[in-house]
């Protein structure tokens, strides 16, 4: 025969669908009404914002997008208010990507920016490569010898014939990197860009890759960090346009809550029915 | 070839790479031999793309034929999305240099492929949920230490802890600052060490892991 | 082929001196002890709580009469620095469990995702099977391949729910893929045994599975179970090194204290 367990014993042993429940109808509530909490930035986006200010007009800066279409929600937001705040700079930028969907990204990226990337014109103020294979040693290549990794742009366009492209061939030629992924790839950048080449280095990153960048950015090797959605966030309140991360906040606000709360049941529970076993 | 010999040239192929790329790291001097060694690597990658293509197709059409119980019509379904895709952006890249530029392709793509892949990444948050609700019990003192820190930093990383209490933020980025970057600098020490040994014995030959051999004989 | 700037006429890469300084001690000690090792000195070594449980988990699935499950995850391919050794130190450790498998007569399936490792995965399941006397139990059907993190994530929760294994391995380079699987694995009750390297992984795999390697056990794993010289012998060179840099490291932080910065302009040679 089951033992009946105790209303403290049930707590520390809620189903989890219970909890997959309440967080899926508390994801809605901003939907219904938004909360629209005051942001404060912090200080690694803050740097990253401040350096990407300095800057200047026809800079050459490499944007990689490292992350695949299912972290949109996570990078976008971040990577798009840096790309205008680049473009608004006055800076060419070299867009590329390790994942195959990168394509897709590209598109999405150009299309949040799309006013900006109006005034560009491709090959001489940006110019996409597209996809790249072979991991950090495709990285090292690059900082050494562009043309060998892509002798031609994204649509079949020999390098050369791109005006933006005439003398950028190494990781020298480029005043920054933002590396924006979801895994190593700014790794690959540090150890391959940043150390051999002093090549300036940020990362725009999901937010379980803020405690591993970290000890980078403390250590200068980063010059500035953007953390999850709420680095994204951040960034769009510094160029003063919120957008896709500033609604979101509301429900990492939500979700952080609940688990907050999950958690305190849990343990409220497991101490209570602790207690009674005694 | 025999076993043994084929062995010897995998050791000899790795210890020769290995220490080319030491040298073009470590001196200077104008070491074209690793940027081709590089250049290798990316070919390969490339060309181990198409293996996990051919690799997979395999698999499937084994599937098929076999008849695996409870798989094999999904083995068809899968060669021809498989065709599909691959058709369609051969077609697209043909005409205009561009894959996305065939409508079916771009679809696929943007629209079937897209949402799923955003929706299985955001169960992730379930399980997390889920998995802190369970995990997280102030069983002993360390995990009382941690239990506290991790709600402080929860609440930094969303903005409504410092609408709650101005000073939660302060002590989160404390727990960040002080706390985690130092334990997360001897991860980073120890793994890299781990890393190094096992390339060491790796380029002498003796990490039979490495070369397919079973641990553990 | 371009050429690296050469800005004055020193041999070695500015600010690499002392990394190579390190680099090289480290060999010479993992050298030394692994000598030493292989002419019969004993090395101790503490058994890992992850490896001995191995069979322990596959003990669980014999008397269940279910499946044993084995990914290394989907975070890189062997060409990477980073998640390769990861992936081949976790293919290591499959050998053993795949032995232990052989000799309880458990299904082991393996959900392996990166193309590159499949050929070194094969080979290292036939090697294990045939140790053991059962080549006849080899299958490469065994080893499921599927390409992509969200197909092989799928893949792992409909096979979770299908088949029910007894016990999971989750040991290599992953990326979000552990989470999901170690709560999905949870919730069918499997006994889980994680490792891996990745930083930003770990808090997920400690918080979802019985036993864990934490970052440098998964490639010190081995030694734990075949205490191997050479492996013992790379233990315990790792250990003085870590020794020294903690040495170094207050020493650093007394002269800091002080003002003065000899070492920090030796570290930068």
């Amino acid at each position: 025969m089951s033992e009946e367990l105790t209303f403290w014993e049930k707590l520390a042993r809620i189903d989890r669908r219970v909890f997959y429940w309440i967080l899926f109808i508390g994801l809605m509530v901003p939907f219904i009404r938004p909360l629209g909490l005051a942001i404060t930035v912090s200080p690694s986006t803050r740097d990253l914002y401040e350096e990407l200010r300095r800057v200047q007009p026809g800079d050459v800066c490499l944007i990689n997008i490292a992350f695949g279409v299912s972290a949109w929600p996570e990078c976008m937001p971040a990577t798009a208010a840096c790309t205008k705040l680049l473009i608004r700079q006055g800076a060419k930028l070299i867009i590329i990507g390790p994942y195959y969907d990168v394509d897709l990204s590209y598109e999405e990226l150009k299309r949040r920016c799309a006013e900006d990337f109006a005034k560009l014109k491709y090959g001489e103020d940006y110019v996409y490569l597209g996809f790249y294979a072979g991991g950090e040693a495709v990285v090292a290549q690059l900082a050494s010898d562009f043309r060998s990794v892509f002798p031609t742009d994204a649509y079949g366009t020999p390098l050369d014939e791109l005006p933006m492209m005439k003398n950028i061939n190494k990781a020298t030629d480029i005043r920054l990197v933002l590396s924006s992924d979801t895994g190593d790839w700014c790794s690959y950048y540090i150890r391959q860009w940043r150390i051999p080449y002093g090549v300036p280095l940020a990362e725009i990153g999901i937010a379980m890759l803020g405690s591993e960048y970290m000890p980078h950015y403390r250590a200068g090797i980063l010059f500035g960090m953007s953390v999850g959605v709420r680095g994204g966030a951040e960034l769009e309140k510094l160029i003063g346009e919120p957008a896709d991360a500033t609604i979101r906040m509301d429900a990492i606000n939500i979700s952080h809550i609940l688990v907050i709360i999950a958690v305190l049941l849990g343990n409220i529970g497991y101490f209570a029915s602790r207690g009674k076993r005694r | 070839m025999s076993e043994v010999l084929r062995r010897e040239v995998v050791y000899l192929i790795t210890a020769i790479t290995t220490i080319i790329m030491f040298v073009e790291f470590f001196f200077i001097g104008t070491w074209s031999a690793a940027e081709e060694l590089r250049t290798w690597a990316i070919i390969i990658a490339n060309i181990a793309l198409g293996l996990g293509a051919v690799r997979l197709l395999a698999e499937h059409v084994r599937n098929i034929q076999r008849r695996r119980a409870g798989v094999w019509p999904f083995s068809i379904w899968l060669i021809i999305l498989f065709v599909v895709m691959f058709l369609s952006g051969l077609t697209g890249y043909a005409a205009k240099h561009d894959p996305s530029s065939n409508p079916v392709y771009n679809w696929l793509f943007k629209w079937p492929y897209t949402s799923l892949g955003q929706t299985l990444y955001a169960i992730t948050g379930f399980y997390i949920f889920s998995a802190a609700y369970r995990a997280f019990r102030a069983r002993n003192i360390d995990a009382a230490l941690l239990l506290i820190a991790g709600c402080f930093v929860i609440l930094t990383n969303a903005t409504v802890g410092e609408v709650i209490w101005s000073g939660i933020p302060v002590i989160g980025r404390w727990f960040l600052d002080y706390g985690q970057v130092p334990g997360m600098r001897c991860f980073l020490i120890v793994a890299a060490f781990g890393m190094l040994a096992y390339g060491f014995r790796a380029l002498l030959g003796r990490e039979r892991g490495f070369y397919g051999e079973v641990a553990g004989e | 082929m371009v050429k690296r700037e050469e800005e004055n006429m020193a041999i070695i890469v500015e600010g690499r001196g002392m990394a190579l300084v390190i680099l090289v001690l480290s060999y010479i000690l993992f050298y030394v002890f692994m000598y030493l090792g292989r002419k019969g000195r004993e090395i101790p070594v503490r058994t890992l709580p992850p490896m001995a449980a191995i069979p322990e988990g596959i003990g669980r699935a014999a008397e269940m009469g279910r499946p044993v499950m084995f990914t290394p995850g989907i975070a890189g391919d062997l060409n990477d620095p980073t998640q390769g050794p990861q992936v081949l130190a976790a293919i290591s450790i499959l050998g053993y469990i795949a032995r232990e498998c052989a000799k309880t007569g458990v299904k082991l399936d393996v959900f392996m995702p990166i193309p590159t490792a499949l050929p070194l995965t094969e080979e290292t399941l036939r090697t294990a099977y045939m140790a053991e006397g059962k080549p006849e139990e080899f299958s490469p059907d065994m080893i499921h391949f599927i390409a992509e993190q969200s197909p092989y994530l799928t893949a792992v929760l409909g096979y979770f729910q299908r088949e029910r294994p007894a016990t999971n391995f989750l040991i290599g380079g992953f990326y979000y893929e552990s989470v999901v699987m170690g709560e999905a694995g949870n919730a069918i009750g499997a006994f889980q045994i994680g490792g891996t390297a990745n930083i930003h992984q770990m808090p997920f795999l400690v918080a979802t599975c019985d036993y864990m390697l934490l970052a440098e056990e998964l490639y010190a794993a081995g030694a734990s179970i075949s205490k191997d010289p050479d492996i013992l012998g790379c233990l315990r060179g790792e250990d003085i090194m870590k020794f020294i840099l903690v040495a170094l490291m207050i020493i650093g932080f007394l002269l800091g204290f002080a003002r003065v910065d000899i070492l920090v302009k030796a570290l930068g040679w």
